[in-house]
C-alpha cells in the first residue's frame, strides 16, 4: 500500500512539475513579448503585465511543490530508516504544510507500538504457561517412567494414553508406536484387558482396586499385584484408568526360600539333637555296659554338640553377611600368607588319610584386599572338603595364578576325589544342598560351601568357580582383585 | 523261642548304632542298612520281623523301600516303624497302604521305640496287621 501510495506521489509530482515548467517556459516567452511591447509602444497597459505576474506566480508555486517534494524524501527516508532499525520513534519536522500528515503518522505509530506491546506481552505469558505445562507433562513422564512397576494409562475409549518401560517390557511392545492404539492391541492379556474395561465401565471417579494376576510373560510366568485406579478429569468427568503393575514373583521366591531355608534349618539341627538325646538317654538307662562303649557314647555326645555348634556358627555367619551385618575387616593381605596357614592346618588331616599336598602357590608380594579371618576360613573350608572326597593316597593341588593385565590372582584348589555329578553341580553354592551319591564320604552341613561362596563374592566382590568330572576329582576356585 | 530279627535303616551312623545296641540289649537281633536300597535287598533275604527306617535317605526314602516291600507278597507282611527328621506329616493313606502302623520324629527316645517295637511286634503277631 505504501510502495503503491509513495510510487503514485513520486510520479504525479513529476508530472505536475513538468508542465508547471513548460506553463512557465510559454509565460517567460509571452512576458518578454509584453516588455517588447511596452518598450515599442512606450505605452502602459496592465493587460500587457499580466504575463509578468503569471511568471512570478507560477515560479514560486514551482518552488513550494519542491519544497514540499523534499520534505517527503525526508519523511519517506525518515520512515525508511525506522523499518529497517526495527525501531518506531516520533516523525519531527520543520515543514508546515506536512506537520498535520506527520502528527497523523505519530498518531499511527502510537496506536501500533500500543498494539505491539500488548502482543509481546500475550505472547510471553503463552510462552510461560507452554513451558510450565511442558515441564509438568516431562515431570509427570519421568516420575512414570522412573517406576520399576509397569504403568498403563487409557483414556475413556479403552486407549492407551500413556505407559513406562517397565510396561512395554512386561508386554513387550514398542512405546512409541502404541501410544493411542488400543489396550487390546498392546496388551496380550485378556484378564487385564478386561480389568482395565470394567474399571472403566464402573464409571467411577475415584475407585480403586487391587487384584492378584498371573502373567506369561516371555520367560517364565510372573506374579503380579495389579493396582487399578480410576481418573477424572477437571469437570469430574471419568477420564480413564490407570493401572499398576507390580512384581511379586521374587518377594514371592523370598517367601519360599525362606520358608524352605527355615524347614532345612530345623531339619539339620534335629539330626545332631537327635543322636545327642539318644546317646545321653542311653547311658542314663546304663545301656553302655563297658568303659569302652561309655567312652564311645561321651564322643558320639561331643561331635554332635560340636557339629550342632558348627551348623549354628555357619547359619549365624551367612545370615550376618547376607543382612550385611558382619563387621568386615578388610587390609591388603598376601593372599600366599593365608594359603599357607590353612595348609599348615589341614596337613595333619591329609596325612592320615596319606593324601599329598602340592603347592604352586605365586610369591607372597601379590596382595589382595581382603578380611583375613573370612578369607581363611573360606580356604580351610574348600582344603577340608578337597581332603573329605578324595579317598586315600590322592592329590590335592593348591595353585594361585596372577593375570597381571587383568589386576586379577585366581586360586585353585584340585582333587583327586570322588567328583561331583553334572546334575548336582550347579546347585553345590546352595544353602543345605548335598550331592546324595557323595553324601556317605563325609558328613556336612550343606552350609560350607554357600558360606565361601559368600565370602569371595558378597564379602570380597570376587568369583567362585568349581569343575568337577565323576571319579576324577573337583576342582574349587576363585578370583579376587589383585591391591594397588 | 529264637529272637526277632529287626532290620534298622538310616544314613546317619550314629543313630543307627543306637538303636541297634538298644535293640540287641533288649534281646533282638538287629540288622543294619546304610540306605534304602541296601536296606531293600537285606530285607528281602533276610525277611526280618519289623523293619525300623528313616525317611530321608539316599537312594530310596523309607517311604519307597515300604511301598516296594508292600508289593512283594514274600516281604508285604513285614511291619514297618518309621522315623522322621522333618516335622512334617506323611499322608495317612500313604503310611497305612505301606505297612507302617507308627511314626516317630526325631529327635526321639530309644526306649519310647523300644516300647513301640514291642506293641508293633504284639500287633503282628496278633493279627492285626492282615
Amino acid at each position: 500500500m505504501n510502495d503503491f501510495f509513495h510510487g503514485v506521489t513520486v510520479r504525479s509530482g513529476k508530472l505536475l512539475s513538468i508542465m508547471m515548467l513548460v506553463c512557465l517556459g510559454g509565460g517567460l516567452v509571452c512576458s518578454l513579448g509584453s516588455l517588447h511591447a511596452i518598450w515599442a509602444s512606450g505605452h502602459f497597459d496592465f493587460g500587457m503585465i499580466a504575463p509578468i505576474l503569471f511568471v512570478a506566480g507560477g515560479s514560486s508555486g514551482l518552488m513550494a511543490i519542491m519544497s514540499f517534494r523534499r520534505s517527503c524524501r525526508i519523511l519517506i527516508e525518515a520512515i525508511h530508516r525506522m523499518t529497517t532499525r526495527g525501531k518506531l520513534n516520533n516523525l519531527q519536522t520543520e515543514s508546515e504544510e506536512i506537520r498535520p500528515l506527520i502528527s497523523a503518522v505519530n498518531e499511527m505509530v502510537e496506536a501500533a507500538e500500543t498494539c505491539m506491546s500488548d502482543a509481546t506481552l500475550q505472547m510471553k505469558e503463552l510462552e510461560i504457561q507452554l513451558k510450565v505445562a511442558t515441564s509438568e507433562r516431562q515431570h509427570a513422564q519421568a516420575i512414570i517412567y522412573s517406576i520399576s512397576d509397569a504403568v498403563l494409562v487409557t483414556d475413556t475409549f479403552d486407549e492407551l494414553v500413556l505407559a513406562n518401560e517397565s510396561a512395554a517390557r512386561t508386554f513387550q511392545f514398542d512405546l512409541d508406536r502404541s501410544r493411542r492404539a488400543r489396550i487390546e492391541d498392546v496388551v496380550h492379556d485378556e484378564k487385564l484387558v478386561e480389568l482395565i474395561r470394567d474399571m472403566r465401565q464402573s464409571n467411577s471417579k475415584t475407585g480403586r482396586r487391587i487384584v492378584e494376576h498371573k502373567i506369561k510373560g516371555p520367560g517364565e510366568e510372573k506374579i503380579f499385584k495389579v493396582t487399578l485406579s480410576a481418573v477424572a478429569d477437571d469437570t469430574d468427568a471419568p477420564a480413564g484408568v490407570v493401572a499398576v503393575l507390580h512384581d511379586m514373583t521374587r518377594e514371592k521366591e523370598v517367601a519360599e526360600l525362606k520358608n524352605d531355608f527355615v524347614s532345612s534349618v530345623s531339619h539339620e539341627l534335629r539330626t545332631p539333637l537327635a543322636s545327642i538325646k539318644a546317646y545321653v538317654e542311653m547311658l542314663i538307662d546304663g545301656e553302655a555296659d563297658d568303659e569302652k562303649t561309655t567312652r564311645e557314647f561321651y564322643e558320639v555326645i561331643q561331635n554332635e554338640a560340636n557339629r550342632l555348634s558348627r551348623l549354628i556358627d555357619n547359619i549365624l555367619n551367612i545370615s550376618r553377611i547376607e543382612s550385611g551385618l558382619v563387621q568386615i575387616n578388610k587390609q591388603p593381605q598376601s593372599l600366599m600368607v593365608i594359603l599357607k596357614e590353612a595348609l599348615e592346618v589341614i596337613a595333619p588331616q591329609a596325612r592320615l588319610k596319606q593324601i599329598t599336598m602340592v603347592e604352586q602357590l605365586t610369591p607372597a608380594f601379590y596382595q589382595t584386599t581382603a578380611d583375613k579371618d573370612m578369607l581363611y576360613q573360606a580356604i580351610l573350608n574348600l582344603l577340608s572338603n578337597a581332603v573329605k572326597y578324595t579317598p586315600e593316597r590322592g592329590t590335592i593341588t593348591v595353585q594361585t595364578t596372577v593375570d597381571e593385565a587383568k589386576r586379577k590372582v585366581i586360586t585353585r584348589i584340585s582333587d583327586t576325589g570322588v567328583g561331583i555329578p553334572p546334575k548336582d553341580l550347579p546347585f553345590v553354592f546352595d544353602k543345605f544342598y548335598r550331592a546324595e551319591a557323595n553324601n556317605h564320604m563325609a558328613k556336612g552341613t550343606g552350609l560350607g560351601l554357600s558360606l565361601v561362596k559368600h565370602i569371595i563374592e558378597t564379602v570380597h566382590r570376587g568369583r567362585m568357580f568349581v569343575e568337577s568330572h565323576v571319579g576324577k576329582g573337583s576342582c574349587f576356585g576363585f578370583e579376587l582383585d589383585l591391591s594397588d | 523261642m529264637a529272637a526277632k530279627k529287626i532290620l534298622v535303616a538310616d544314613d546317619e551312623s550314629h543313630i543307627l548304632h543306637v538303636v541297634s545296641l538298644k535293640l540287641r540289649n533288649a534281646g533282638f537281633e538287629v540288622l543294619t542298612a546304610a540306605d534304602g536300597l541296601e536296606a531293600l535287598e537285606l530285607a528281602q533275604t533276610e525277611r526280618p520281623d519289623l523293619l525300623i527306617t528313616d525317611y530321608h535317605m539316599p537312594q530310596l526314602s523309607g517311604l519307597e523301600l515300604c511301598q516296594k516291600l508292600k508289593q512283594d507278597p514274600a516281604t508285604a507282611r513285614i511291619p514297618a516303624i518309621m522315623l522322621t527328621a522333618r516335622g512334617y506329616q506323611l499322608d495317612p493313606k500313604d503310611t497305612a497302604e505301606s505297612g507302617i502302623l507308627r511314626m516317630l520324629s526325631k529327635p526321639f527316645s530309644p526306649r519310647h521305640l523300644l516300647t513301640m517295637v514291642n506293641e508293633v511286634l504284639l500287633e503282628a503277631a496278633g493279627g492285626v496287621l492282615t
